[in-house]
């Protein structure tokens, strides 16, 4: 499966490579390879600044998503980076246009402890709710945001669910029932099986 | 008493010029409300018959897919994402399954593609119908839900003959889709792929479909009350929309012919003739008027896939424990609901490290703050409405 949506018609090495190196020259970023995705990663200090360069200049008017990634080797459940992972809350944001298919995703880093950006709700509002999300799931703080309270979580909800040092409570009472149901497939009984490898899976 | 008559019927007859002051009022709508599609509270400041305010407070629904995805390995997961819009839960599957199969790097047979494409097209149809049944219904009129659901029906009977599920399918692997009987290797060479008459009875039951979306279209469309209640109601400019990341139909409906069908290549839709149908105004009518042509669309779509799919195997050759190379990858396809994307981030494991769930309606209801302030309450229904969002959707 090719990938590019828009690119369909020369086959030139990359189109898709050309068209990161373009946008992140216009934000003043630099381009993370990530498969059929164009990712621009900016400094913190020029997160709105290169939204609103999106918008305005490189036509992608639809905001499509925001939200983070804990890189953390310290996790409670599921599985570690295999590598050393510098520790960060990555926050992410894809935007798009509406007539050629076109979508970036932008990306910046932030500090893991102390999670602070700008917001973004004067250049898409539709950053609101993604970011009160980002915000109860990870704790990162929005200046500027008017209105940053609970959006799924209850009101006097503790701590950062998607954060990776966050447990799965109902795991700590009551082991997964799949690890005892399942068994693995006849000619693998050697091989670990998926369900026996992490209890916590 | 000496009130004669005449001055008690003049009495009657004069109205009320004077602006009555009315007091501020909370009106609470939901969280358990018929026309919120399941748990969606409205908290509405309104004055007299008009609202001001309009906060929905979501969350009611939250199940925290993303952590459990965490959690879960990469054929699990499948299982928590029809869950999502259950409406149309097959389609669900299709881009967290592409986005696996492109780190992967697969190569999916041709005949495994077209049968997703016909099955997610099957569920646009069920989904749209369920909303051609529910809308005028929220408006008053009864009778296209029975029309309606009498199809979605059949659809949904088929889509069952096929995956065994009516709303939680389950049918996709990665690499294809599911063998019909069991995965052995003795009966996987016998195994028949699709239910025998499953091609020849969906192309009859497209052409029902064709037809009951023209009884549709007699119903409502000529309804003075209906159109009285939607035209020039609710109307999204194309720009405001973009902003607030409204996508699909709703979109389609302020007149931006995109769809991602047309520019995402996630399932062969280039290979069929067919158009993107959008509204002129933006408003409610138009968006329960491209909902229809959607569903002509669809049949279309499908019909000509039936014409021309080909045979061959269902699933490419995938290891037996699936793990996915580090890398990062975002999928977005076009749902019925809207775009519904998947931002995967594999550290090479069992299961994602990070699976970042972009749903539609989620971004489709965070713009009714905007779009209720100043109408009247009525119209908060017939707006709620024609955005057709799921409240498994929103919360996920």
């Amino acid at each position: 499966m090719t990938t590019s949506p828009s690119d369909t018609a020369t086959p030139t090495p990359d189109p898709l490579a050309d068209y990161a190196a373009q946008v992140a020259e216009a934000v003043g970023g630099e381009v993370v390879p990530a498969k059929a995705t164009v990712k621009v990663k900016v400094p913190t200090d020029r997160w709105v600044e290169a939204l609103t360069i999106a918008r305005d200049e490189l036509g992608l008017v639809f905001f499509s998503w925001l939200s983070a990634v804990d890189w953390s080797n310290q996790v409670e459940v599921g599985d570690p980076p295999e590598e050393e992972v510098e520790e960060r809350i990555e926050l992410l944001c894809t935007v798009a246009d509406i007539s050629d298919g076109r979508r970036v995703t932008f990306s910046t880093d932030l500090d893991h402890d102390q999670p602070v950006v700008d917001s973004l709700i004067d250049v898409y509002p539709g950053a609101d709710w993604h970011e009160r999300e980002t915000w109860e799931m990870f704790g990162v703080d929005f200046v500027g945001h008017p209105n940053l309270v609970h959006l799924y979580l209850p009101e006097r909800f503790i701590g950062n669910p998607l954060r990776k040092s966050f447990p799965l409570l109902s795991r700590e009472v009551k082991p997964w029932p799949g690890k005892v149901d399942v068994e693995g497939m006849p000619e693998e009984e050697e091989q670990e099986s998926p369900t026996t490898e992490n209890p916590g899976r | 008493m000496s009130i004669d008559h005449d001055t008690l019927r003049h009495l009657s007859e004069v109205s009320v010029a004077v602006e009555l002051e009315t007091p501020e009022m909370t009106l609470n709508i939901g969280p358990q409300h018929p026309s919120t599609h399941g748990v969606l509270r409205l908290v509405a400041k309104v004055d007299g018959e008009r609202c001001y305010d309009v906060q929905p407070v979501i969350g009611y629904m939250h199940r925290g897919y993303e952590k459990l995805s965490e959690v879960r390995t990469y054929p699990q997961i499948t299982t928590i994402i029809n869950r999502i819009d259950w409406v149309s839960g097959y389609a669900n599957e299709i881009p967290f399954i592409v986005a696996a199969e492109r780190l992967m790097e697969l190569e999916v047979p041709e005949r495994a593609q077209y049968i997703r494409l016909i099955l997610t097209e099957m569920a646009r149809i069920a989904s749209h119908l369920v909303f051609n049944a529910s809308y005028p219904l929220e408006l008053g009129a009864a009778t296209p839900l029975f029309f309606a659901l009498r199809e979605r029906e059949r659809v949904l009977d088929l889509l069952e003959g096929v995956t065994g599920g009516r709303f939680h399918p389950n049918f996709n692997r990665i690499g294809g889709v599911k063998p019909a009987y069991g995965a052995g290797s003795q009966t996987r060479k016998l195994a028949q792929d699709l239910p025998k008459g499953f091609l020849a009875e969906t192309r009859q039951a497209m052409d029902r479909v064709l037809e009951v979306c023209d009884e549709l279209e007699d119903l409502v469309a000529g309804n003075e009350i209906i159109l009285a209640r939607t035209k020039g109601i609710g109307t999204i400019p194309p720009e405001v929309a973009a902003a607030y990341g409204v996508s699909g139909p709703n979109l389609r409906a302020s007149g931006v012919r995109f769809d991602l069908r047309k520019v995402e290549d996630y399932l062969p839709y280039d290979r069929f003739d067919w158009e993107v149908p959008v509204g002129e105004n933006g408003d409610c009518w138009d968006r329960w008027w491209v909902r229809l042509q959607e569903i002509r669309q669809s049949a279309k779509i499908i019909q000509q896939a039936i014409d021309s799919i080909p045979s061959g195997p269902l699933q490419a050759k995938v290891p037996k424990v699936i793990k996915v190379p580090k890398g990062e990858t975002y999928v977005r396809a076009e749902n019925p609901k809207g775009e519904m994307g998947y931002y995967l981030i594999s550290e090479g494991g069992l299961g994602p490290y990070r699976l970042k769930i972009r749903s539609a309606s989620f971004s489709n209801i965070s713009i009714l703050p905007w779009l209720l302030e100043g109408v009247l309450v009525p119209d908060i229904i017939a707006i709620m409405g024609s955005l057709d969002f799921v409240l498994g959707d929103v919360d996920r």
